[in-house]
């Protein structure tokens, strides 16, 4: 290179670095990475705890005493022709599915090793994160590599007599012998952050919110079609062929886990440290 | 020198038309009217009059920003990679028109840890998977066997065929499975009960080609055209 080369080639470089750095706008956001600092699990253990109260009031309130007043619950509830509504596993897909519909990367699953339909079966590395949390009692942590996603699997336990009743009725079931308070499976979270923010943790709560209030308004849009369907209102089953309206469910569904939440999310504002959280939150929405 | 210079006067001068002539014609094709010429190939079917814009959304930041920001990833200064003039088209940009309540396979089942044999080999968790633009196709995975990356274990409570589903299992009749069933779940119809009467494979890949559905016109859902189509 000629000494004239050197020259301009540096002279270039050095307009281009001006250019690009010196009088460049604000570099572009990295997705908050530098403000993240509570670790995932904290997440997927505070959004376990709503979908676990959701569950038991979706399971007991609705489907038990449902039950018994004469309404339907069934795997085809979709079907134009049939008077149901979802099963709970199929509420909590209900969910998920609503949940996936936003920007927020937060899924949301459900399984076991002893599914109704086999092809829900946990296999690989989830069945072997599965085995050790039927063992141990503990939520497992671990990350997906080919997904790049970050994951939470909490214990799925049969906390209403309808959960075990169901399951050891129903003649595909491979299993006939459940008992109240066994795991029958288990609820897989995946994000794709290892830290977070406040600001996507209540982020991701708002989804969850919005998706169980979306689960519940597609069973209330089915109810819409029955020949007789029961009255919706302040009521619920419990009273007699009633059903909660969408505000009265969430309400008590928001109720049953402000207690626990709001003082997380409250500790967490004020130190941003990480605060031991509860694992599972099936005894909060008594 | 002085006769070196003269001679190269009018190559300059061709060279300098020559770009000037380029450029315009760039900037001429680069004009919404003229897509069509720098597209990558024929839309998919249903996909004629859909904008380009629909999918090829601009990336966030200005230039310098975007290069800035890949610069300082090339040195460990950033996380991630950020998009350089156009956002990375996403299962989200399909799903604003395609989403739909009774879809049996969502893309985001697919994420489950246990679903990773299907990753592997299918990739399902994208749209694009199955489903690439610009071919001018429906479908452009060729096989249509695929059903067997996770369905070798699936049972029936009340079996309707006339050879039962464990049987095809086993005999490896995994083609057979879409001539009664759409991947999607999408289409109004009554499956068969003889398999001899089901839609034959290279009806389902004429299909996939972008011919006639042999599943019928009727639909639960249709996708959502308004707001992305010309």
């Amino acid at each position: 290179m000629t000494s004239k080369s050197f020259w301009i080639t540096l002279f270039s470089l050095g307009c281009l670095g001006i250019y690009l750095f010196a009088t460049a706008p604000p570099p572009l956001v990295d997705q908050n990475i530098q403000k993240a600092t509570i670790p995932v699990e904290q997440m997927f253990t505070l959004l376990q705890v709503e979908n676990a109260a959701a569950r038991l009031i979706w399971t007991k309130e609705i489907v038990g005493e449902g039950k018994k007043v004469g309404l339907k619950f069934d795997e085809h509830w979709r079907d134009v022709d049939l008077e149901a509504g979802p099963l709970p596993a199929l509420f909590l897909r209900e969910t998920a599915k609503s949940m996936e519909k936003s920007p927020v990367r937060i899924s949301l699953f459900l399984g076991s090793d002893f599914p109704i339909s086999p092809d829900n079966r946990f296999e690989g590395l989830q069945q072997e994160k599965f085995q050790i949390l039927r063992q141990t009692q503990q939520a497992q942590f671990f990350y997906v590599p080919d997904i790049g996603l970050h994951t939470g699997m909490f214990a799925d336990i049969a906390v209403a007599a309808p959960c075990i009743e169901c399951h050891n009725k129903h003649e595909q079931s491979p299993k006939h012998d459940w008992l109240l308070n066994d795991i029958m499976g288990a609820a897989t979270w995946m994000y794709p952050a290892s830290v977070v923010t406040l600001e996507d943790m209540l982020k991701a709560i708002t989804v969850l919110h919005q998706g169980i209030q979306d689960a519940y308004a597609a069973y209330l849009e089915k109810i819409k079609t029955f020949a007789h369907p029961p009255i919706i209102g302040e009521h619920w089953p419990r009273d007699g062929y009633y059903l909660p309206s969408l505000n009265v469910f969430m309400q008590a569904f928001l109720q049953s886990t402000a207690q626990h939440t709001l003082p997380v999310l409250g500790a967490l504002s004020n130190s941003r440290q990480n605060i031991p959280l509860k694992e599972t939150g099936h005894d909060i929405v008594e | 020198m002085n006769n070196s210079t003269a001679t190269r006067k009018p190559q300059h001068l061709a060279y300098k038309l020559g770009i000037m002539i380029g450029l315009l014609a760039l900037a001429i094709l680069l004009l919404p009217a003229y897509d069509k010429f720098h597209v990558r190939g024929p839309m998919n079917s249903g996909h004629d009059t859909l904008k380009c814009e629909s999918c090829h959304q601009e990336a966030p930041g200005s230039l310098r920003q975007q290069i800035q920001a890949n610069l300082r990833y090339a040195f460990g200064q950033r996380e991630h990679l950020a998009d350089f003039s156009h956002q990375a088209v996403s299962n989200e940009n399909c799903l604003a028109c395609h989403e739909r309540p009774n879809d049996r396979h969502p893309v985001y089942r697919f994420l489950e840890p246990r679903f990773l044999k299907a990753r592997e080999n299918l990739s399902p968790q994208h749209c694009v998977s199955c489903h690439m633009e610009h071919k001018g196709q429906r479908v452009t995975r060729a096989e249509i066997g695929y059903c067997v990356n996770c369905h070798k274990k699936t049972k029936l409570r009340k079996d309707p065929l006339d050879v039962p589903h464990d049987r095809l299992f086993a005999l490896k009749r995994w083609e057979s499975c879409l001539g009664c069933h759409d991947f999607h779940g999408n289409h109004i119809m009554k499956t068969k009960k003889m398999v001899g009467q089901i839609i034959p494979a290279e009806n389902i890949r004429a299909y996939f080609r972008g011919g006639a559905s042999p599943y019928g016109d009727d639909r639960h859902y249709k996708a959502k055209k308004e707001v992305n189509h010309d």
